[in-house]
């Protein structure tokens, strides 16, 4: 059975017809062609498919495609427009090696962007109960507590902005 | 600049931290189909009728493919590495089996439809009758006589069966002043990357042309695996590796699935992909570890270990093509690991059950017998009241001992065993930890200190395998404008040698990194290699690359010193220049050298050289011996990296919960080419380990049912769990290799799984603990003390 | 993926909601975060045939008070819950639990209404709800009914919800002013289920005290401590408490977590903490 589906990604707007069996991370990645969220477990444990709906971060895939009908997502994509424009959260990963093979790392930084708007100057403690919704099997976190430590510093304890409208 | 020993950010990170990488399951092709794959809901059954006609009926299907299909247009899967030749028993399997199952998960169909809701939908129509048979599901059990077996063709469930001795071990202990004896288990693996497996083909008639995309980390190898088992050459054979989201030696080919994609793609002339979901991962893609290691040890009054006697009973699950069985003798092969031992046996059992097979997984079965000598040595102090460090240091090869000749004839090459030890007890402060302990225990609040030493021999190389072997090769190319471009046999699923090749060799160019592109995981493209495994990539493909770029090298500064009008030798490369060693303001820019030979190759500069700037060059490693009868001795192994680590730990006493504090390492891999990568691998493996050690298990009821199959219940460390990490290096380069260099992908994974039990005994020593099995999960930790009170 | 297909309704109205239940009863499955029945129809372990979600109806998203009680409305997010300042106030135990259901990005979608409806016996709600005396409401397009939480509980993943009834709203008594309280749990990691699981509310002077246990039974358990603390917190009374929790776990069931013995093991120990934690907060 189908549904139709209207949603606004990245502040785009795009209206589609799903099958009501589809969840959220697969229309993302197979209908709106954006594929930097991922899909790690399908059941919501590892976070691999953290979007942010409605400026908190969600797992997409624990949520009907159908359901979010009228709802506003930010994905991966939104956060940079080049390799040389990043969003500072993304520069503090690459320059920190917060990341290896990258297959959980656009769920770890929204879990990010998360975080340092909520909290802009977090111990390692809450960083760490901060993303514990987001699984990493190559880095053991180090580098990643590092990076969002130097994102935070970088954005000089200001609430990280959820999506520079980068056109 | 020179950038071997810089820690420079990986190469990816960019495009992957943006989101941008391109995983296998974000390949679309117009008119792709989805594949389903049906899989046996029993772990042992003969397959009695198959019934594919409901699901063919329904409107979208395309296809439904089957073991009989298979059978007739397909050969038995090619091995990755036969068991046969290693003395052991090998099979022959198709990718869908056509009589029997043996392992619950094993694919039995594959539902081909034209969108993937369709082919869920048609995978449940398809009937298939099954007569199920006993499972064996116990390794022990599976080794009595009369045990039912679970490959029809074999008298029995005994793999392999291998002894390696050194030594009179009888009469060691019968003198041996001390005994101790016991048994340490590991438990079932998964090594669950983040990314599940995932493979898409395409089939062009009129090229005749195959592509297959897998996540693999060897796509030559499967090259080859997928031309044998098809039937089909290699030339009509291109395999591309995209980015793949952690491998960790599970994503090792073949797969069933990859055979199935490949000749499904060649039967429909579709593109059809196959992703996979966690659940399926679980129940198929490979397990590892599960080892029953029982020991016998002699030693004198000092703590001296003079006999070890170990028989090794692995569960590797279901004989099929993959190479994972491997693991059990590497396991064996590898006691006693970093001790030396004079009297020694080690007996392995590689039983076959009717469970997952194994498939690679991080550190290989090394991890076995470096856990059981640190639990052993463990229980040797205990027995003498010596201290924990102090008996491994009186057993350790030492280091003007090097190389030695271990039991199974490997081949150690180099390191310093007891600095590293003695450094790590310093870099987790053990003196101002043992004050911390006592005011905690003032509190009431238990913490313990705890070491785990591994050996992680790297390189692996068999000889009679398509994918096991120490060489690999890579491309060096310099364009016209002098931009360098560097394509490798070696792949990374995440761990960063891209950037370490890049640095070998924009040193021996002299070129900016900036002006380096490395392409890897293409078999159209890339020199022929074996991909990424064992750690493998950076020292034997790293060499590869740079014997390729010095003959580049060698070239150009024959060119620059015609143009410089000097003799070659005076000639030295950097930061984008080529200039006389003695007086650098005279030389050349690096592109006008490669501008002369693509531009100006009749001209004086240039007419002594072959025109080109492209090399592509082979490197075998050194230190591994596969003629036994010429050369005296057998070793797989090249290089052996070591660490030494130490964890803290806190134990709640009443329920039995483990908390690391912090962890330390003093790890050895010869020298580092790229510190920042070391460092992040080598955080990834410890948390591995510590997951081992704590956490992981994968669980089978005696039926054969997987009782694990979701990350609720295989529970991986979360950021909360990991400790800070404290690491430390020691270089002691390796005498016999190009770099120097040993591999870093493996180590820290093993350290954890000696270090945390020790450390849960320091914390509660008036228990006198002994915590031989792993994962230490809060129950067995409360039984394991509840016994000991009982005892007391 | 989700393989049987199923018709999927977002009424906006409460009202149009009832209707859709009443109409489809047993055939329908309420979607409210969805954080545990999207994985199992991923996993085919529930296969409905109709799909109402309540991510629509803003009506059920509420935090109120009235004079002894706070109503929180059945879709109300566990973060939500885990911050509000009524909750801290009148019941910091409930945002105590809300804090470990799951990780941020679970909690900023799941809800308390479907939690409680989906009554796992170690959830994290549950055993707060009994020691407060909480109240669930249900309705339906027939009409509503207040149920106690200890009746509400009926059996393993079983509740008193009948058919076409949904919950709409959980209530709970203010605690009295200068209570003690607290919520404690074992995980083995960060974010997965609790394996054993406790609540304790003392009043002050002692007046009156309980104990709830989750992980050990097939619904979580009630316990009055009441008469096990008449002195107050001694040695005596803990040890009382710690054989209370150890007799109502009974029941207890084995799991790759902890055998039956394990967790009546761990009964003890949790309730004894969370009395005691309980105690040191009495204001």
């Amino acid at each position: 059975m189908k549904a139709p589906v209207k949603v606004t990604v990245n502040k785009k707007a795009y209206s589609v017809e799903v099958d009501t069996r589809m969840i959220l991370a697969d229309m993302l990645r197979d209908e709106l062609r954006l594929t930097g969220t991922h899909i790690g477990c399908g059941t919501g444990s590892c976070g691999a498919c953290t979007v942010m709906l409605n400026g908190r971060t969600v797992k997409s895939c624990c949520i009907l495609a159908a359901d979010a009908d009228g709802q506003e997502i930010t994905t991966i994509e939104g956060l940079s427009t080049g390799a040389q424009h990043l969003h500072p959260i993304q520069e503090a990963f690459v320059e920190n090696q917060g990341l290896q093979c990258g297959y959980c790392t656009p769920g770890m930084v929204l879990s990010t962007l998360q975080l340092l708007t909520q909290n802009p100057s977090p111990s390692e403690d809450e960083i760490r109960h901060g993303i514990a919704g987001n699984l990493c099997r190559c880095t053991g976190y180090q580098f990643i507590v590092k990076s969002i430590q130097e994102a935070a510093k970088s954005l000089q304890g200001k609430p990280a902005a959820p999506v520079a409208n980068r056109g | 600049m020179k950038y071997v020993g810089r820690s420079v950010p990986g190469m990816t990170n960019r495009v992957l931290v943006s989101g941008q990488g391109t995983f296998t399951a974000d390949i679309n092709l117009p008119g792709m189909c989805a594949i389903k794959i049906l899989r046996s809901p029993y772990a042992h059954a003969r397959i009695v009728a198959v019934d594919t006609s409901k699901a063919e009926a329904e409107a979208g299907v395309v296809t439904v493919l089957t073991g009989a299909e298979i059978a007739s247009n397909t050969n038995t899967m090619a091995l990755s590495a036969d068991p046969a030749f290693y003395g052991g028993k090998g099979v022959k399997c198709y990718a869908l089996p056509s009589k029997y199952v043996r392992y619950v998960g094993e694919p039995v169909a594959a539902i081909v439809a034209e969108d993937r809701y369709t082919a869920e939908r048609a995978r449940e129509l398809v009937e298939i009758t099954y007569e199920e048979l006993p499972a064996i599901t116990d390794p022990v059990e599976a080794m009595k006589p009369g045990s039912p077996v679970v490959e029809a063709s074999w008298p029995d469930n005994v793999m392999m069966h291998k002894e390696f001795v050194c030594g009179d071990v009888e009469r060691a202990l019968q003198n041996a002043e001390g005994r101790v004896s016991g048994t340490a288990k590991a438990q079932r693996y998964a090594a669950s990357p983040i990314e599940p497996r995932a493979y898409a083909a395409n089939y062009d008639p009129y090229q005749d042309l195959l592509t297959v995309w897998s996540a693999t980390q060897n796509p030559h190898p499967l090259r080859v695996l997928i031309a044998e088992t098809l039937g089909v050459p290699e030339n009509n054979i291109k395999v591309v590796q995209p980015h793949v989201g952690g491998g960790f030696g599970l994503k090792v080919p073949p797969f069933p699935e990859e055979i199935i994609v490949a000749y499904l793609a060649r039967k429909l002339e579709r593109p059809v992909k196959y992703v996979e979901e966690r659940t399926e991962h679980f129940l198929a893609a490979g397990h590892a570890r599960e080892e029953i290691l029982q020991f016998e040890a002699g030693y004198t009054r000092d703590g001296r270990v003079t006999a070890l006697s170990v028989k090794i009973i692995a569960d590797v699950g279901a004989p099929t093509a993959l190479v994972g069985w491997a693991m059990s003798y590497v396991s064996a092969y590898s006691v006693p690991a970093a001790y030396k031992i004079p009297n020694c046996r080690v007996e392995l059992f590689t039983m076959v059950t009717n469970k997952c097979p194994w498939n690679g997984y991080r550190a290989f079965g090394k991890e076995a017998a470096s856990f059981l000598m640190d639990r052993v040595m463990d229980r040797i102090a205990d027995a003498t009241g010596l201290d924990r460090v102090e008996v491994r240091l009186r057993n350790f090869v030492q280091p003007e001992e090097f190389p030695y000749s271990q039991v199974s004839g490997a081949m150690l090459d180099s390191g310093d065993y007891p600095r590293a030890l003695r450094r790590v007890a310093d870099l987790i402060d053990v003196e101002a930890f043992r004050k911390e302990q006592a005011e905690a225990r003032r509190q009431g609040r238990y913490l313990g200190l705890g070491y785990g030493f591994e050996l992680t021999p790297e390189g692996c190389s068999l000889p009679n395998s398509t994918l096991l072997s120490g060489y690999d090769g890579a491309t060096v190319r310099v364009a016209p404008s002098g931009q360098v471009t560097i394509l490798t046999g070696v792949t990374s699923p995440g761990s960063g040698n891209e950037t370490g090749i890049a640095q070998i060799v924009a040193d021996r160019l002299g070129v900016s990194l900036d002006d380096i592109k490395v392409i890897q995981g293409d078999t159209e493209r890339c020199p022929y290699g074996l991909g990424n495994y064992s750690s493998r990539s950076l020292m034997i493909g790293g060499s590869a690359a740079r014997i390729a770029a010095d003959q580049i090298r060698e070239k150009m500064f024959k060119v620059a010193a015609k143009a410089l009008e000097v003799s070659a030798e005076d000639l030295a490369a950097e930061d984008n220049r080529i200039f006389l060693k003695g007086a650098p303001t005279r030389g050349i820019a690096f592109k006008d050298v490669a501008s002369l030979v693509y531009r100006h190759s009749y001209g004086k500069e240039a007419l002594d050289v072959e025109p080109g700037l492209e090399a592509t060059r082979y490197y075998r490693i050194e230190n591994v011996y596969h003629q036994p009868e010429v050369q005296g001795r057998f070793s797989a192994y090249p290089t052996w990296p070591y660490a030494a680590c130490a964890a803290v730990v806190e134990v709640d006493p009443e329920t039995g919960l483990v908390k690391v504090l912090r962890f330390a390492a003093v790890h050895d891999a010869g020298p580092i080419i790229n510190p920042l990568m070391a460092d992040a691998n080598l955080h990834g493996g410890i948390v591995q380990g510590l997951g081992g050690a704590l956490y992981e298990n994968m669980v089978y009821d005696e039926a054969g049912q997987l009782k694990t199959a979701t990350f609720m219940d295989y529970t991986l460390p979360t950021a909360a769990e990991a400790p800070p990490m404290i690491l430390d290096h020691q270089e002691t380069p390796s005498p016999f290799t190009l770099l120097g260099a040993k591999g870093v992908g493996e180590s820290g994974v093993t350290g954890p799984l000696g270090a945390i039990p020790a450390a849960v005994e320091d914390a509660l020593p008036h228990l006198k603990l002994a915590l031989m099995e792993t994962p230490l999960t809060p129950d067995r930790v409360w039984r394991a003390m509840q016994a000991a009170q009982a005892t007391s | 993926m989700i393989s049987q297909e199923f018709e999927f309704h977002a009424p906006k109205q409460l009202s149009e909601a009832l209707n859709l239940l009443q109409r489809y009863g047993d055939d329908a499955k309420v979607l409210a975060g969805g954080m545990s029945l999207v994985p199992l129809m991923t996993l085919g372990l529930l296969q409905p045939k109709i799909v109402v979600s309540f991510n629509h109806i803003r009506e059920l998203d509420y935090v109120n008070e009235d004079k002894n009680m706070l109503r929180i409305g059945a879709m109300t997010r566990h973060s939500t819950i885990k911050t509000h300042q009524l909750i801290a106030r009148h019941c910091p135990l409930l945002a105590e639990a809300a804090s470990y259901v799951g990780d941020v990005q679970v909690r900023h979608r799941g809800t308390i209404g479907g939690s409680v409806a989906h009554a796992d016996p170690a959830a994290d709600y549950p055993p707060v709800m009994l020691v407060v005396g909480a109240q669930v409401k249900l309705q339906s397009a027939k009409g509503e009914r207040v149920v106690k939480m200890t009746a509400f509980l009926k059996g393993l993943m079983q509740t008193d919800l009948q058919p076409g009834e949904l919950l709409t709203e959980i209530q709970i008594p203010k605690l009295p002013e200068g209570s003690g309280s607290s919520y404690q749990r074992l995980h083995r990691v960060e974010g997965n289920f609790a394996i054993v699981n406790a609540a304790a509310v003392i009043e002050k002077g002692f007046k009156s005290a309980r104990l709830g246990l989750g992980g050990v039974g097939e619904t979580a358990i009630l316990v009055d401590i009441g008469k096990r603390l008449t002195k107050g917190v001694n040695d005596e009374a803990l040890r009382g408490v710690s054989d209370d929790a150890y007799a109502a776990s009974h029941d207890a069931y084995g799991d790759l977590n902890g055998d039956a013995e394990y967790r009546k093991a761990m009964a003890r120990v949790y309730a004894q903490r969370v009395v005691k934690a309980a105690a040191s907060k009495i204001g």
